[in-house]
């Protein structure tokens, strides 16, 4: 993704400070966030940058007492989905959520343990395999501590779908790292 | 699958549930084995997620052109353009001088985001307890290192709690006081030089926070806040003390 230039609008200097303010603290987030969907460092400090520019050149229709967070990840989100890289992982995700019945869950304490013995690396590579419906889901609920309200604005979809995906999302998490710790494939395990 | 209220583990755990259900829900965990297992899960899941997640942070220079690109645009000024040469050789040398200090400035500017990001979660510890005598055990198993804190005892610091962090990939303890009407974050990670020595405090006032490092007992710290250097100091001082091998 190239990056973007992007006329700035008639934005005051009073709402420049105070955009700098509000989006400057959400740029760890937001590169997060974008890093995971692209996959690409520099494809992702790009889209990073237009989104800033676009919220910036729109914050003058921003209201007010809206979430300004939640408001940033959707430019960043709907931006990456008109990208080349965001149409090519859209057009291959297979999104079957309404066939998801949510699996019975074991409350064994093994699995627990399990859990706990499983180390970052393998957690990334279960958040990594997740489609994308599923991964944003469940970054913007556990990296971010974004409540399912907030999800819902971001993602621009009602909050059933948030609470259904990130229960699907959790339990291919865990599927994923009960199934790499039993069969042991993965390196990542602590000793 | 028995209990009728396994359905409301979800909604607990991610604080969804309106406050007397949340409450009515915790008094049933006591009793509710089921239940309280998986909420533990979905706990430990919970966290496994948020530090694993947490994989990149925004690159210095994607703050810089932020800043840049963000800066309100000023009448056109001619006199810029004759500058131009002046801030090439300008830039060039504060490349050159920033090259050597690279690893320390991604560690400043990873510590003062984790701060901000401490600050503005609702959220800011997992370990919230005012002792360290509880803190501290907390973190192992945790890291690769253990370290000491001090004691508060007749100070005007209290502790809040921690939580582990990982910043420009390296495992770490962040520690959180209250000083004042201020808040405190001490950042502690293994020095990755294991010859370095004892380091006072430095002081860096190029940013909107007091941020100081300091190495102590082969432990690399930090501390970020936005009080004053003189409480800062004062606290960098006793875990110098603590941590003196």
């Amino acid at each position: 993704m190239a990056a973007a230039v992007i006329p700035r609008g008639n934005v005051s200097g009073l709402e420049h400070k105070e955009f700098e303010k509000l989006a400057v603290p959400l740029m760890d987030g937001l590169y997060n966030f974008a890093c995971w969907m692209c996959g690409d460092p520099d494809e992702a400090r790009d889209l990073v940058q237009e989104t800033l520019l676009k919220s910036l050149r729109a914050f003058g229709s921003f209201r007010q007492g809206t979430n300004f967070r939640a408001w940033m990840f959707r430019i960043l989100r709907n931006t990456f989905l008109t990208s080349r890289t965001g149409l090519e992982r859209r057009n291959t995700q297979q999104e079957d959520e309404e066939n998801f019945a949510e699996a019975a869950v074991s409350t064994e304490t093994p699995e627990i343990a399990l859990i706990r013995r499983a180390d970052t690396e393998l957690v990334q590579a279960a958040i990594a395999q997740l489609a994308p419906p599923w991964q944003e889901v469940v970054l913007l609920a556990e990296v971010e501590e974004m409540k399912y309200k907030e999800i819902a604005e971001a993602l621009d979809v009602p909050i059933g779908t948030v609470m259904s995906r990130l229960a699907r999302a959790r339990q291919q998490i865990k599927v994923y790292i009960m199934t790499a710790l039993s069969e042991k494939k993965v390196v990542g395990i602590k000793r | 699958m028995n209990c009728e209220q396994r359905g409301n583990t979800a909604l607990y755990v991610d604080g969804e549930l309106e406050p007397a259900a949340q409450q009515a829900f915790a008094g049933h965990l006591e009793n509710c084995a089921e239940c309280s297992a998986a909420v533990l899960e979905q706990q430990e899941l919970k966290k496994a997620v948020r530090v694993a997640g947490k994989k990149f942070s925004a690159p210095p220079e994607l703050y810089a052109a932020a800043h840049r690109n963000l800066a309100p645009r000023r009448s056109r000024a001619w006199w810029k353009l004759a500058m131009a040469p002046l801030a090439v050789l300008l830039l060039a040398l504060i490349t050159y001088l920033a090259i050597p200090r690279r690893s320390v400035d991604a560690m400043i500017s990873g510590v003062v985001n984790q701060h901000l990001t401490t600050m503005a979660s609702t959220t800011p510890v997992d370990i919230v307890n005012s002792s360290h005598h509880v803190v501290k055990p907390w973190f192992i198993g945790r890291l690769p290192f253990t370290f000491n804190m001090p004691e508060l005892a007749g100070t005007d610091y209290q502790l809040i709690g921690g939580k582990q962090v990982f910043v420009d990939q390296r495992p770490g303890a962040q520690l959180l006081y209250q000083a004042g009407r201020h808040k405190v974050s001490i950042f502690i990670f293994q020095s990755a030089d294991t010859g370095l020595g004892t380091r006072s405090p430095r002081w860096n006032h190029d940013l909107t926070f007091t941020v100081g490092s300091w190495t102590a007992g082969g432990r690399e710290c930090y501390l970020v806040t936005d009080g004053n250097q003189n409480e800062a100091d004062k606290l960098a001082t006793m875990f110098q003390e603590a941590n003196r091998s």
